[in-house]
């Protein structure tokens, strides 16, 4: 290494300043998922947010796909505006080819597939995809920005996901636990978990609060609900 | 990678009724590769009192002995025990002298206090910024996930078996979500005439 | 092309600067294909809200090249039909040109004579494509449009900046306005969820007014876009902000 400490007078430069656009942005935002025996049940805040600021507080993070598959996504807004529209269509042209809709299972497939036809370019953006699979099961699928995919049975992710995620490892899939019965959870247990969860990412993620929109998938349908966060 | 991801590591402390907890994982690595997992990183400095510093090793250690001199030489003068709150003082001081060299660790302080025996947790930036609340404090590199953890399982009140039970779950379940820290846990629980040590069993990958 | 030799040896020529010994190495860009620019003619906030029965936004007149106050009548709140208010901030010439194919689609649509006119959240997806496909190019449009419109009697404001982010919303404010007119426009609404058409006027006119006082790129004359249920499109202006310093001489010290 040279002992010689270069000289750096920023008023000779004569190379051009290169002015940076960054075409990502963080919008924040997390998806909590948890699938069941007979249903899944998936979990979003409702806060938009860059920086310091909060674009609104009352944007839907849930696009559903079919009567059976929705679809969790946060990270870059203007990524997840294009990532869906796409997959709508996508969706549509299934329909119309096929003439059936596309399962679960096979959305999981193409999600990955669009996600890494943007490999060096990708969609930023952390998904959760969750339904019901052929046997009504319920799935949950979870994406890395550039397509890897993993089915499991419980996920978070966005801006709390770290924080999020070793809770519903303790609680929904009981690890480090002794003498704990093997029992699928139920319904009713899912759903006070999402909240509870919810609850402790507001108060340490400036990026999740406000209120939460929960989408209950069952044979039934699906079911909408909201809960109310803190919103400082 | 921040300096104080180097070795990686998890630290919690939480407060109880007339009690107080501390714990960390007892892995050493350097980056991936760990290499040893028998690694303190909290340490007795009175019969009431313990500091933890996860963060980079050799400022673990290199801190530890500072702390330990000045403890010493408090208590040889004064001819009487350091408080968690006098140490804390004396701790944020010497990191902050080094404010644009500093040490590589982030301190988490828990004891009871000397006379009165009341409850103390505190944690610190690595240039001594403290932070005082009334619940739990965090540090290292699950502290996130340690966030997430403590946020939900902590409650107000909880007796020593509680909160024992309360520090371990969250410890445990946050390092198994990071993947610097882990291999093994200790916990100390303070109360006013016992401190309980216990080596937890995690799993080990 | 005529240079002329060095001053001395090693030294500078003239027109050109010093060589440092061991000066650091200058980047050079090794991509010229570079379109990436930044904005040059600027202008500043936007203020919008929604009441009862329709949408008000306001915008000042000034284009600011810098710091230079340069174009003092700029208008940017525009009417693009008889239910759509556009307006933007930020690149006034990104915003020419992007208003310049809008009234062009306008125009084409108008000569289908299908009686089928643009609707706002049309024009809203459609910008939205826009901007994005322009950012995807590494080529940005550098603007905040704000959309604002009645679309089967109800009304829609919605925003898209420069990435392609979009959203709708009740309140929406670009530029300094998003910290400083927003948090106004957030408290008035919580007071009182339906404003009316006076309610709201008064309050985007009070933060045209805390605008002018704090924002240093912004200006006294304004423009105001009201459109309404049942009254249409107009655009109001110029107006003047109502100016108060007579507190200004106590303000010292700093």
């Amino acid at each position: 290494m040279s002992l010689v400490v270069k000289p750096n007078f920023p008023d000779y430069q004569t190379a051009p300043v290169q002015r940076g656009f960054n075409p990502y942005a963080d919008n924040g935002g997390s998806v909590v998922a948890i699938a069941g025996d007979d249903f899944v049940i998936i979990g979003a805040d409702t806060r938009l947010s860059a920086g310091f600021s909060i674009y609104t507080r009352e944007q839907n993070k849930l696009f559903p796909l079919s009567s059976t598959t929705v679809l969790g996504c946060s990270g870059c807004w203007c990524d997840t505006l294009t990532l869906t529209r796409i997959l709508k269509s996508r969706m549509q042209m299934y329909q119309q080819e096929h003439n059936k809709t596309m399962s679960t299972t096979a959305c999981a497939q193409m999600l990955s597939t669009m996600l890494y036809y943007k490999r060096f370019f990708p969609y930023y953006i952390s998904n959760v995809l969750v339904g019901l699979d052929n046997d009504g099961k319920g799935v949950v699928y979870s994406y890395d920005p550039i397509g890897h995919c993993e089915k499991r049975t419980h996920r978070a992710g966005g801006s709390a996901g770290a924080l999020l995620q070793p809770l519903l490892d303790n609680q929904i899939g009981k690890k480090n636990m002794l003498n704990v019965k093997e029992e699928p959870v139920s319904q009713q247990r899912a759903l006070s978990i999402i909240k509870d969860v919810f609850i402790s990412a507001a108060e340490r993620d400036i990026y999740t609060g406000d209120s939460i929109l929960i989408n209950i998938i069952t044979k039934d349908g699906i079911k909408e609900e909201t809960f109310q966060l803190r919103k400082d | 990678m921040s300096i104080l991801a180097y070795n990686g590591g998890a630290m919690v402390a939480m407060k109880g009724e007339n009690c107080v907890a501390i714990a960390a994982d007892r892995r050493f690595g350097i980056q991936a590769q760990t290499l040893a997992t028998n690694f303190e990183k909290v340490f007795e400095m009175g019969p009431h009192l313990y500091v933890g510093l996860p963060g980079l090793a050799t400022d673990t250690q290199t801190v530890r002995e500072k702390l330990r001199f000045r403890k010493n030489l408090y208590e040889l003068k004064e001819n009487r025990l350091m408080s968690p709150k006098v140490f804390s003082a004396m701790l944020s001081h010497m990191l902050y002298e080094k404010r644009f060299g500093p040490f590589f660790v982030e301190p988490v302080v828990a004891g009871l206090d000397p006379k009165t025996y009341e409850p103390f947790i505190c944690n610190m930036d690595l240039i001594g910024c403290i932070n005082q609340p009334k619940d739990f404090v965090v540090g290292g590199t699950a502290s996130a996930q340690l966030y997430g953890m403590c946020e939900a399982l902590w409650e107000p009140n909880l007796g020593p078996e509680d909160l024992f039970e309360t520090i371990s779950q969250a410890l445990i379940n946050a390092f198994d979500r990071d993947a610097v820290s882990g291999w093994g846990a200790t916990v100390y629980i303070i109360e006013k005439d016992k401190v309980t040590i216990k080596n937890l069993k995690t799993r080990m990958d | 092309m005529f240079s002329a030799p060095p001053f001395w040896q090693n030294g500078p020529a003239p027109g050109s600067f010093y060589d440092f010994p061991n000066m650091q190495p200058q980047v050079q860009p090794n991509d010229f294909r570079q379109h990436t620019q930044s904005p040059v003619t600027t202008s500043t906030s936007l203020v919008a809200v929604t009441y009862d029965k329709g949408i008000i936004i306001a915008g000042d007149l000034l284009a600011s090249y810098g710091s230079l106050a340069r174009y003092r009548n700029c208008p940017r709140i525009v009417k693009v039909n008889n239910n759509i208010i556009l307006g933007s901030s930020g690149d006034y010439a990104d915003f020419q040109y992007v208003q310049n194919f809008i009234e062009q689609k306008v125009i084409s649509d108008e000569c289908l004579d299908d009686g089928i006119t643009l609707k706002p959240k049309s024009l809203y997806c459609w910008l939205t494509r826009i901007l994005y496909n322009r950012r995807s190019k590494m080529d940005p449009l550098w603007n905040n449009f704000i959309v604002a419109g009645i679309q089967d009697g109800e009304p829609f404001l919605g925003t898209v900046d420069k990435q392609g982010t979009a959203y709708s919303d009740k309140i929406i404010c670009t530029g300094y306005g998003a910290h400083i007119a927003t948090p106004m426009l957030r408290d008035a609404l919580d007071n009182k969820p339906q404003l009316t058409q006076a309610e709201a006027r008064a309050q985007v006119e009070r933060c045209m007014e805390v605008l002018y006082y704090r924002d240093a790129r912004s200006f006294p004359k304004y423009q105001l876009g009201i459109i309404d249920a049942d009254q249409g499109v107009s655009i109001e202006g110029p107006l003047q902000v109502a100016q108060n310093w007579s507190v200004a001489h106590s303000i010292k010290g700093y």
